[in-house]
């Protein structure tokens, strides 16, 4: 009912390829989050699979069907905008009845969709106003009351929290959530802030200039980013990234901050090449005083945010962020020892900024593997 | 240099611009209210007090009714047409196609010329014997001899509104282009998602940005053409026949031609008050529709 394929889709306008061969694929259901930066693309792709703009070659594909030289309103999408996109004479009933308006549907059939999706969002009591009378939660209410009534098979949102506060964002993407639990259908969701897309996506494709960088699950986005780019816009505070080489089957690292053990299957990189080691701040942790692979740094600044306190602690020129619990006892200028949990680190290759994975044959292991307490 | 206290300090600052007011706003209302309660003339300008008697000879006069009618008329027909006119110039204008900026400069060419210069320039083209329009109507087989299209009382208020309706529809265009920059880009996108058709886009997308400053345009544009005054007296002085002749024409004929200063001045002052009444109107309709927004 709702299964899209994007197949090598590009645009260029003129000289510019703004978007340089797309394929993505979703089964039903699925909640797919394009995530990007300004400029990489992503609001392109979705006003593609609505139909508002023309690929230059490639296809988009629903339920098997290219939809390409379709009208938009006969794709069986529906669109919910960051700026709401009301009508602004209209009022919030008959915002909300529109699109079926516009189909002819009976009128009495009409009220009976806007009533149910008012009542889904609880917003019954505002249909008679207009949108100048609403605030700007109520209003992207009723602009996801207006893709709702259509039942549609595709489900388009383009940056829809961006105009909200924090807490309304909060809220509102907790309700696309819970409406995505129990509609499931298929929707596609554009936004530049990974927490949204972390917490919304079934799976996410990570675009930067005009390509997908990776298109996975929101564990796998997070805990073994494909390339340098994934890894630095996942996450925040970021991954922390030290540039080095390898050294006899570990880590050095260019700033002098140490030479660090490599965790399991990295034994197969050749001595000298570059490579960026990363690690999650939420990964970084204070050392006992008897750990035994423990690196000594200087703290720098302490952070309590709440839930966490962050430490910035500088290891030679380097500095790596560490994600802490809010007890931590960690005063800043004073010195600390701090190790990394070996499962976590990602190594990339300096070179061509794409993630290098452990070798499968364990019989190249370098013996540095067992250098890192278990636990 | 001595200090002002503070408190007269915005009236100092204020004086010269009072004086101006006074001199040229305040001081000739003043004179034409008194004026037209005279009979005086225009060079024995101190006449005897005769009441109202100007105000109820004018408006029984047929020749302020045939006045007033042709300035309604011709008010109608001009604004009517360059609203529509300037509307589908600024919807062409905001389509995205070659040499739209340059389109825009021109555009508003017209509008940009001083009236005395576009009605003689539109004089030429109506002129009966070597006109542009003449030419152009009988090369195209639509007529078949020139005409005297501002010598005859039919063709004359056509050929005058033609004429004004070239030089302001500009200045509705210019508004009705900025009105629709106004006009969200997501709004039109979900209006397309959604199934609208062009008309049913123009209707709710289109229109609430474009209906406020079009008001405004609307308001403008009326009261000037209520008061208009030089293009018709370059091109026509009224006439033939007085079919041209507005209030603001009967205004100058009565107080200078005829010399009836008084008389002229209570003129005057209906026009004044008709367009005070369509001005007061209008607001009042625009107030309402602020306040539903």
């Amino acid at each position: 009912m709702g299964a899209l394929s994007l197949v090598g889709l590009t645009k260029s306008f003129g000289a510019l390829q703004t978007l340089k061969g797309i394929d993505l694929a979703l089964k039903d259901g699925e909640f797919l989050v394009l995530l990007g930066p300004s400029g990489c693309g992503k609001s392109t792709i979705l006003n593609m699979i609505a139909g508002l703009i023309e690929p230059t070659s490639g296809d988009v594909r629903i339920d098997g069907r290219s939809v390409l030289g379709v009208h938009p309103k006969d794709r069986d999408i529906a669109m919910v905008f960051q700026s709401y996109a009301l009508y602004p004479n209209l009022t919030v009933a008959r915002n909300i009845g529109f699109g079926l308006e516009m189909r002819k549907v009976p009128g009495a059939e009409r009220e009976a969709a806007v009533a149910r999706v008012a009542e889904t969002l609880q917003i019954t009591e505002l249909l008679g106003r207009r949108p100048a009378a609403l605030s700007g939660g109520q209003r992207q209410r009723v602009a996801i009351g207006r893709a709702l009534v259509r039942d549609p098979a595709v489900f388009l949102f383009d940056e829809p929290l961006s105009n909200l506060d924090a807490k309304l964002r909060m809220e509102t993407r907790t309700e696309i959530k819970r409406l995505h639990q129990s509609l499931g259908k298929t929707m596609v969701y554009v936004t530049h802030d990974q927490i949204e897309a972390m917490t919304l996506a079934t799976r996410i494709a990570v675009l930067n200039q005009g390509r997908v960088e990776q298109f996975d699950t929101p564990e796998m986005i997070y805990r073994r980013p494909a390339s340098l780019f994934v890894a630095g816009f996942v996450g925040s505070p970021g991954m922390n990234l030290l540039q080095g080489r390898i050294a006899g089957g570990r880590f050095l690292a260019n700033s002098g901050a140490g030479i660090l053990p490599l965790p399991d299957g990295f034994g197969h990189l050749s001595d000298g090449q570059a490579v960026t080691f990363g690690i999650r701040p939420e990964d970084v942790s204070l050392a006992g005083p008897d750990a035994p692979v423990a690196l000594p740094a200087m703290v720098e600044v302490v952070e309590l945010t709440g839930p966490e306190k962050l430490a910035v602690l500088r290891l030679g020129d380097e500095r790596i962020t560490a994600s802490l619990a809010p007890g931590a006892a960690i005063e800043p200028g004073s010195s600390c020892r701090f190790l990394f949990d070996p499962a976590a680190i990602v190594l990339f290759d300096t070179a061509t900024a794409q993630r290098l994975d452990p070798h499968p044959d364990r019989s190249r292991d370098h013996p540095a593997r067992s250098e890192y307490p278990r636990g | 240099m001595p200090t002002i206290p503070t408190t007269l300090r915005p009236w100092a600052l204020m004086l010269p611009l009072l004086v101006v007011i006074l001199g040229v706003v305040t001081w000739p209302l003043f004179r034409t209210v008194s004026l037209s309660l005279s009979d005086a003339g225009l060079v024995a300008t101190s006449g005897t007090f005769v009441g109202f008697d100007n105000f109820a000879k004018n408006f029984g006069s047929k020749a302020f009714q045939a006045a007033f009618l042709n300035t309604a008329w011709f008010t109608l027909l001009s604004v009517g047409a360059e609203l529509v006119l300037g509307v589908l110039v600024a919807l062409l204008l905001n389509q995205p196609i070659r040499g739209r900026t340059a389109l825009r400069g021109l555009m508003i060419l017209p509008w940009a010329l001083p009236t005395v210069v576009n009605a003689i320039l539109w004089r030429l083209i109506y002129n009966p014997e070597y006109g542009a329009l003449n030419s152009l109507l009988l090369q195209l087989g639509v007529i078949e001899s020139y005409r005297s299209w501002l010598g005859q009382p039919q063709s004359a208020m056509l050929a005058m509104v033609v004429a004004d309706v070239w030089k302001n529809f500009p200045i509705v265009a210019l508004i009705g282009l900025a009105a629709l920059q106004s006009v969200p880009r997501e709004t039109h996108a979900a209006a397309i998602v959604d199934g609208a058709g062009p008309l049913a886009r123009f209707r709710f997308v289109i229109w609430p940005y474009l209906a406020g400053p079009l008001m405004i345009a609307l308001v403008l544009r009326t009261i000037e053409a209520f008061k208009v005054f030089d293009i018709i007296w370059v091109m026509t002085r009224g006439g033939p026949a007085n079919s041209t002749r507005t209030l603001s024409i009967l205004v100058y004929q009565e107080a200078f031609s005829f010399q009836r200063a008084g008389s002229g001045a209570s003129l005057a002052l209906i026009v004044t008050l008709f367009v005070m009444l369509l001005a007061s109107g209008y607001v009042a309709i625009m107030r309402r529709s602020a306040l539903r927004g």
